[in-house]
């Protein structure tokens, strides 16, 4: 499988106040690649620069150095004003916070997707609502996101990227902001609709266990400067259980494994 | 591998030329709102539009004579002793009000409806029973000056945090010490916003108050040199009246800022 | 007050309707009172107010007044309002203009327009559009600051997730900036329009040939305490009406809102 996304020697610092020192590096000679179809898991500590990472993938953030290879094509940019968020549509991005738009009901905010893309026809209408379904959000298509609860808005910001069928998703803790029960729920419905479809994802994570549930591979994000510390390739085969995930071969000496790099 | 194709990005923040930029537009703009002033005048003639230099000679006079000044101590007095009154009554009703909430919601539509009453549209029946003289326009600013004070601080008591006055409670506080303490704590950003309105709001009540009745005051002088077709003194007035006004929202600025420096109080409240 | 045991929901209601009502029964009879005390030439009456508001009505004459001072107020809300709300949104990706435009802006808010009336009837005349005139600067600056705050507060992150889905500036200034501002813009409204309308008024107190201030300063002129009473009741009326078309008009817009508690506001 050819490599969609290929992250070489990628360095990030923020610019330097009036008259001081340049900040430190942040991202420092970071390089991996994603293959295509492949499901790519990041774990790394917090403050490792995890979502500095994504957003300079997803271009709203500028790269300080190193470069971003989209599908053959570098795509970096050392210009503010000349990012291109999203890179024409090439690049999803599911964030932590959902960004519903609160004024929006959840089909509303599904084919806002499609609005802005002037795809909003009834091929478009009918996927998202097979979105809907398979996410177990029907019937709550009027509903506004404050009448939501925090996993479904999730769900809600989860097929919003889907829908509109991007060939990369990024995807920044999404599960981290609920309990551990709906977040091995919605663990599961991602992997039920990564298979459907076999998209590329890089999903971040601080949580070890959802790396490895989740991911072909991991890699392991050391503490700033962040780097690649570390590369695994998950042994458990598909389709998983994630429910069960603990139980699973592999699974155990994995983790150990990770854990140990981690530090 | 070092990467050759893009160097490396150490871009400081935005510079000054912006600031300057900002600066210079400012100007740019203040002086094409002059040049429109004068022009104006030229154009439309000395009865719709005074010209400048013909509206500062104006001021000018008025200060020498010590007419400008004995205008605006006329239209402060009043708008002090308005502010005053009312203030205090402002405040203190919230309080009162606090000890019984069956009496605030008793109250409370009867004071909104009654502050949709254009207070100025009193000013005239006042007259009947006062005269032309300071009363008419005491009231009103009174009025005015109270509803602000009134709802501000209403707003402000109703925003102290419950649980802060449950707590106090439980400990065995006294009311009059929940209302001292906590209440009046977290009150103080509302209610310095609110002086901090009421005050112009009098002094241009008073203002206003003065076109409709008077024999003193900045008011007086714009509306009597109206009706003499005197437009230059009508601009002279103008002016005068909103120098007075910018310069008491200064102040009270400044007072705030000086007051709040010692003072713990977190946020400053926008209404 | 804390310790007695509390009464059923229903019956808490129905004391409170009692209470109001109550309240404004007393004030009604003391009104009354003092009608009997010192003479109808001073304070009207109840009864006698009620009456001329009524007779007014029928005739037409005080509807016809207070048509006038709602035409100028409306017209002056609507050729304010537009521009307040667009600039702030044009001008969102220029922060260089707006920070140019912002001490004058500040100025004309903090400036008492009320006190330009006479200027304005200098170079409008004592018709309608002098009223008008005053009510656009009054309404502007308000709804101007609102909207600005609105446009301020607007989360970037709704931006750029905006942006992600591959949307246009026009696109997002449409569905996004505006949609996020509406709460802000409407809050803006809701104190700039009863404001308008009190400038009208105010304005035909001063000088007019038509309108509720002009029948206040008739009534007065005439010594007729009852009539300036039944105009400043109408008055009264429409600015209570433009309060509650505005709080209406909020629930229904903002029914995405999650329920946000909100506390008088101040007024004219």
């Amino acid at each position: 499988m050819t490599a969609l996304l290929e992250i070489r020697k990628l360095g990030k610092r923020f610019p330097a106040r009036h008259g001081r020192e340049p900040s430190p590096w942040v991202i420092q000679d970071l390089s991996f690649s994603v293959a295509e179809g492949e499901l790519l898991t990041i774990v790394g500590p917090s403050g490792a620069g995890k979502s500095t990472l994504l957003n300079i993938i997803a271009q709203t953030d500028t790269a300080s150095a190193g470069e971003i290879i989209v599908d053959g094509v570098p795509v970096t940019t050392r210009d503010p004003r000349a990012l291109k968020p999203g890179i024409d549509r090439r690049i999803g991005y599911v964030t932590q916070d959902d960004n519903l738009l609160p004024w929006r009901s959840t089909l509303d905010n599904v084919l806002f997707a499609l609005e802005v893309q002037d795809r909003l026809d009834d091929t478009g209408r009918a996927r998202a609502q097979a979105l809907i379904e398979a996410v177990g959000l029907a019937g709550f298509e009027r509903y506004y996101p404050h009448e939501l609860s925090g996993g479904m808005r999730k769900r809600t910001a989860l097929i919003r990227t889907l829908v509109y069928d991007p060939p990369v998703i990024l995807m920044d803790e999404p599960f981290a902001a609920v309990d551990a029960q709906t977040r091995t729920q919605l663990q599961a419905d991602l992997l039920r609709l990564w298979e459907m479809g076999r998209k590329t994802i890089v999903f971040v994570t601080h949580d070890i266990t959802e790396a490895i549930a989740l991911g072909d591979r991991a890699l392991v994000l050391s503490k700033q400067p962040s780097r690649i510390a570390a590369e695994h390739i998950i042994p458990i085969p598909r389709p998983r259980n994630v429910k069960d995930i603990f139980a699973l071969p592999g699974f155990a000496a994995t983790y150990e494994k990770i854990r140990a790099d981690v530090q | 591998m070092t990467d050759a194709t893009l160097p490396i990005d150490d871009a400081a923040e935005p510079a000054a030329s912006r600031k300057w930029l900002v600066y210079g537009g400012r100007v740019a703009l203040a002086l094409a709102l002059l040049a429109g002033w004068e022009y104006g005048a030229r154009a439309l003639g000395p009865l719709f539009f005074a010209p400048p230099l013909a509206t500062a000679e104006r001021v000018w006079t008025l200060a020498v004579s010590g007419q400008m000044f004995a205008d605006i101590a006329a239209t402060l007095r009043v708008a002090v002793a308005g502010f005053a009154i009312a203030g205090v009554a402002g405040v203190l009703l919230p309080f009162l009000l606090r000890r019984s909430p069956r009496a605030t919601e008793a109250v409370e539509p009867t004071v909104m409806f009654t502050m949709g009453i254009p207070k100025y549209a009193l000013a005239p029946w006042l007259i009947l029973w006062f005269g032309i003289g300071d009363m008419p326009k005491l009231v009103v600013v009174a009025l005015v000056v109270f509803y602000i004070v009134f709802i501000t601080t209403f707003a402000g008591i109703r925003g102290v945090d419950r649980r802060l006055i449950s707590m106090a409670r439980v400990l065995g506080a006294r009311e009059r010490t929940i209302s001292r303490e906590i209440i009046w704590t977290s009150l103080l950003p509302f209610f310095f916003t609110g002086l901090k309105i009421a005050f112009p709001r009098a002094v241009s009540a008073t203002i206003v108050g003065e076109f409709l009745v008077s024999t003193q005051g900045v008011g007086r002088y714009i509306e009597g040199a109206r009706q003499v077709s005197d437009t230059t003194g009508v601009f002279a007035g103008v002016l005068i009246a909103l120098a007075l006004v910018l310069i008491i929202n200064a102040l009270v600025n400044a007072i705030e800022a000086w007051a709040l420096r010692w003072r713990p109080v977190e946020r400053e409240m926008e209404l | 007050m804390t310790d007695t045991p509390a009464p059923a929901v229903g019956a808490i209601r129905w004391r409170r309707l009692l209470d109001r009502v109550l309240v404004v029964a007393v004030i009604l009879a003391l009104w009354q009172l003092a009608s009997w005390h010192v003479g109808i030439y001073w304070v009207s009456s109840p009864w006698g107010v009620t009456a001329r508001f009524a007779e007014m009505t029928a005739s037409g004459e005080l509807i016809r007044h207070a048509g006038y001072t709602l035409a100028e107020a409306a017209a002056g809300t609507l050729i304010a309002g537009v521009p307040a709300v667009l600039l702030p949104l044009i001008l969102r990706r220029h922060p260089v203009l707006v920070a140019i435009l912002d001490p004058f802006m500040i100025g004309g808010y903090g400036a008492p327009k009320l006190a330009f009336a006479p200027l304005f009837i200098v170079w409008f005349g004592i018709g309608m559009e002098s009223k008008i005139a005053l009510v656009v600067s009054v309404v502007f600056f308000i709804v101007y600051f609102a909207t600005l705050n609105g446009v301020r507060a607007l989360d970037p992150k709704l931006v750029q997730t905006a942006q992600i889905l591959g949307a246009s500036e026009r696109r997002i200034a449409r569905h996004i900036v505006l949609p996020a501002a509406v709460p802000s813009i409407f809050a803006g409204f809701r104190i700039a329009v009863p404001y308008g309308i009190a400038a009208a008024v105010i304005a035909e107190l001063i000088s007019a040939n038509r309108g509720l201030g002009f029948l206040v300063q008739t009534g007065a002129t005439n010594f007729d305490t009852t009539g300036v009473f039944a105009a400043i009741a109408m008055a009264t009326l429409l600015v209570q009406a433009a309060i509650w078309l505005m709080n209406a008009l909020e629930r229904a817009l903002l029914r995405w809102r999650p329920p946000v508690d909100a506390w008088m506001e101040t007024g004219p």
